[in-house]
């Protein structure tokens, strides 16, 4: 070997990951080179450090046990296997293990680390029973030990298991054994114990402000007097600052502390809580996160004489907020959310913290089936009012509201049942469905606006008489598509973006530019007349009088209806010939409207006269 | 090798009397190899809590699965079994993640008086050095689970484990070549992280 090894080598050397004539050649080495030797040496050291773990091993207690096995029972008794035993041999068994850890299971003199339980058997208990379902099948003697009242206080903290009974005697005969000052947080956290997975999550989406509120419930497992509960966000877009923890169960007895940053330490924070009680107890943890936005889609398909459309409606949920949601029950916000604003006046507000309830309207559109929920009562908003939600504050003492007000609308839309969306995920959840919604297919020419083109316009309203009405229809993009034959195929007509429709709101949607239908304004004839001069003999007044043809074609087999606009540039105006056959309105100061129906393949004209005032000569100018 | 054989004979047997309804088979596979399988799926969570739903999800898999075991040796096949379910669960889990800085519940030790104190044992290392130990033990800990899952996996199979190369090629279901590579990997993440430990651990 040509030099001396790296610490690649060594390290490659030491742990058997060289190939052998490598590694051959690394002991020749060594065998003459006694600084190398020190080297390997200083490695093995080092990687000794790996020892101090060797003897952590998983030493397996009685409850794992028991409910490892409990579980792997648990989990055959609904399948089919051909080597399935007979019931009767499946009883034995769980009577055989069920005996063998009871009578391995024997609680030693002077240790109550396994069952706490109530002083006195007759009282009934005012808390939740955290007896596992042996325990309650076993009568309460035989669990029975010393009473609670007379144990020192010390022996009640030791080895407490996870499943813990305590009645409101012994809660309270203990009230006074809690450390009346807060330990500080560990350093270190060697034994950690995770909680479990959340349950029962939550999420809305506020898309304006690429904000998610998020709810879970999660049973945390506390023991009594001071608790430290750490939490990390490392590698999601979770607002630290939103965390939220409220307790569901024994809301008087636990107590919410403050919540820290420990310094040095990234990514973690720390809440002390104080309870009263042992066990576990479920939580609710609200926080704000990034990264989740939603849009809504919608699929029009025109029936065959475009005078009905079926709309189908669709959300797409799209999740790079760094985790992953799973069984989420999915919530919708439409409208604008200005937080940012509100952060000042939220540390001077006392409001509590106010849910959404399920309430108010609920129900589908024809043929839909997602429900629509309103926020009310409560100081919660409905249609209109404010949003509220809830915010952890600093100082940890209360919890604070951000308030927004003067809301145009706002609308919570709720996805039927639970999602699983994971990380980098999008997910297409269908919104509602209507059947036969009338339309009206309108076919517009306007210079000003779209030059020379005629464009499409489908329009209905988000009211009852168009099968709609039940909700406001957040902003999306509308694809629109037509019968193209008899057999089902579709053909495709346009797509729009649309705002928030309230309801009861009129809609229009511009299916772009029309391929067969054409407007073509020609001008006929030009003349101006009645000129006035001013004393030097200039032109001061004229009237300019023109003559418009406009000349419409319908490729299609339907008729269809125009809407032609024309702009005299002035508000001085007047149609002095006005077309046969033609419905006219001034439309505004400057503008005409006209509107005429064709039938299908058919091709028609009309002719308009304009007088137009200029100059002086619109003093003249009568209406 | 006899023992090995041994050792193989009995799994199968085992295995085999499982299949057949014989509960006790069952019992007696978990009380063999739970330990360490306990301690391989803590190291490779460093959540306790998570570390046990892993556990009781490997046997439950492995008491469905069990007419599936085509042998000789259960170890690599179980331990395939916990690294695929820990890998899943690992992906699946809330990276907002809760710790309870509490004692362990149902730790065997007596009076624990604060949360996250360390019991002190009459005649034992002083105060400062029990300490230092749980300092380090820390770093390690942090440094082993900061490793990518596979290198983790790897180090932990063959480190503390004791499983050839080759059986944790088996385990992971990848070449020897593979796990050469993760574990060299790992053992460079390591050797930057490790704090010294002077005289050596035991």
């Amino acid at each position: 070997m040509k030099g001396h090894p790296t610490e690649d080598n060594l390290i490659e050397y030491r742990f058997e990951l060289a190939p052998e004539d490598r590694a051959r050649e690394i002991g020749e080495h060594l065998a003459d080179c006694a600084d190398c030797r020190k080297r390997l040496a200083g490695l093995k050291n080092k990687f000794s450090a790996l020892d101090l773990l060797r003897d952590d091993e998983g030493a397996l207690s009685d409850t794992l046990l028991r409910e490892t096995l409990e579980r792997a029972a648990i989990g055959s008794l609904g399948r089919k296997s051909p080597l399935r035993p007979p019931l009767w041999i499946a009883s034995a068994a769980a009577i055989l293990i069920i005996g063998v850890i009871l009578l391995t299971f024997q609680p030693k003199k002077g240790r109550h680390d396994e069952f706490e339980v109530a002083k006195s058997p007759a009282k009934p208990a005012t808390e939740m029973d955290y007896r596992t379902l042996d325990e309650q099948a076993m009568p309460v003697e035989s669990l029975k030990k010393e009473s609670i009242a007379q144990e020192k206080p010390q022996a009640l903290m030791s080895g407490v298991t996870d499943r813990m009974f305590m009645d409101s005697d012994s809660a309270v005969a203990l009230a006074d054994e809690i450390a009346e000052k807060a330990p500080f947080a560990p350093a270190s956290a060697i034994e950690l114990v995770t909680l479990p997975r959340r349950d029962n999550v939550q999420i809305t989406i506020y898309n304006s402000a690429d904000l998610t509120l998020v709810r879970e419930r999660r049973d945390l497992t506390l023991k009594r007097g001071w608790n430290w509960l750490q939490f990390m966000w490392a590698g999601t877009l979770i607002d630290p600052t939103s965390l939220s923890l409220e307790p569901l169960a024994h809301n008087s007895r636990i107590d919410i502390q403050q919540m820290v940053y420990p310094a040095r330490l990234k990514d973690i924070g720390r809440w002390l809580i104080r309870s009263e009680v042992s066990g576990q107890v479920p939580f609710e943890i609200t926080y704000l996160t990034s990264g989740l936005s939603w849009r809504a889609f919608y699929m029009g398909t025109l029936s065959e004489d475009e005078k009905t459309m079926d709309l189908s409606a669709y959300v797409r949920v799209a999740n790079n907020s760094g985790e992953d949601y799973e069984d989420a029950r999915t919530r919708l916000i439409v409208g604008k959310v200005h937080i940012l604003d509100r952060i000042a006046e939220l540390a001077q507000r006392q409001y509590p913290y106010g849910r959404p309830e399920v309430s108010g309207k609920s129900g589908s559109t024809k043929g839909g089936w997602v429900s629509k929920y309103y926020w009310r009562g409560d100081g919660m908003p409905m249609l209109g009012d404010t949003l509220e939600m809830g915010y952890m504050d600093f100082d940890g003492l209360e919890r604070k509201e951000i308030k927004k007000e003067g809301l145009s609308e706002y609308f919570l839309y709720t996805i039927e049942g639970t999602e699983t969306i994971p990380d980098k995920w999008g997910k297409r959840l269908p919104s509602f469905e209507a059947e036969d919604v009338p339309v009206d297919s309108l076919y517009k020419y306007d210079e000003n606006r779209w030059g020379r083109q005629t464009m499409r316009f489908v329009a209905f309203a988000n009211d009852d008489e168009h099968e709609l009405g039940e909700t406001p229809i957040p902003d999306g993009t509308v694809r629109i598509f037509s019968q193209a034959d008899g057999d089902g195929h579709l053909s495709y007509v346009g797509a729009a973006g649309v705002k928030y429709i309230p309801v009861n709101e009129e809609i229009e949607l511009n299916m772009g530019a029309a391929r067969l239908v054409k407007v073509d304004p020609v001008l006929m004839a030009v003349a101006t007349e009645n000129y006035q001069f001013d004393r030097q003999n200039n032109v001061t007044g004229w009237d300019e009088v023109r003559t418009w043809k406009i000349e419409i074609t319908n490729a299609r087999d339907l008729g269809v209806e125009l809407e032609i606009t024309r702009d005299f540039g002035t508000s001085y105006w007047d149609l002095t010939d006005e077309p046969a056959d033609v419905d006219y309105k001034k439309h505004d100061a400057m503008r005409a409207r006209f509107q005429l129906k064709l039938g299908p393949r058919t091709k028609r004209s009309f002719t308009y006269t304009v007088r137009t005032w200029h100059g002086t000569r619109q003093q003249d100018y009568r209406r | 090798m006899e023992q090995i054989a041994l050792t193989e004979e009995t799994d199968k047997n085992l295995m085999a009397a499982h299949c057949r309804g014989d509960s006790d088979a069952f019992g007696t596979i978990v009380q063999r190899y739970g330990p360490g399988l306990l301690g391989y799926l803590k190291k490779m969570s460093n959540e306790n809590g998570q570390a046990e739903d892993f556990f009781q999800e490997t046997f439950a898999r492995v008491h469905q699965k069990a007419s599936t075991f085509r042998g000789p040796r259960l170890k690599p096949w179980l331990y395939r079994i916990a690294t695929n379910i820990a890998m899943d669960g690992f992906r699946k889990n809330s990276r907002l993640k809760f710790v309870s800085l509490n004692r362990q519940a149902d730790s065997d030790d007596a009076n624990p008086q604060e949360s996250g104190e360390r019991v002190l044992v009459d005649g034992g290392p002083g105060p400062s050095e029990a300490a230092q130990t749980a300092e380090t033990k820390e770093q390690v800990q942090r440094a082993i689970a900061d490793l990518p899952d596979r290198q983790r996996a790897t180090l932990v199979l063959a480190y503390y484990q004791r499983l050839s190369y080759k059986q944790v090629a088996e385990v992971l279901g990848c070449s020897v070549g593979t796990v050469k590579t993760h574990m060299f990997r790992a053992l460079k993440s390591l050797a930057r992280r490790l704090p010294d430990v002077s005289g050596g651990a035991a």
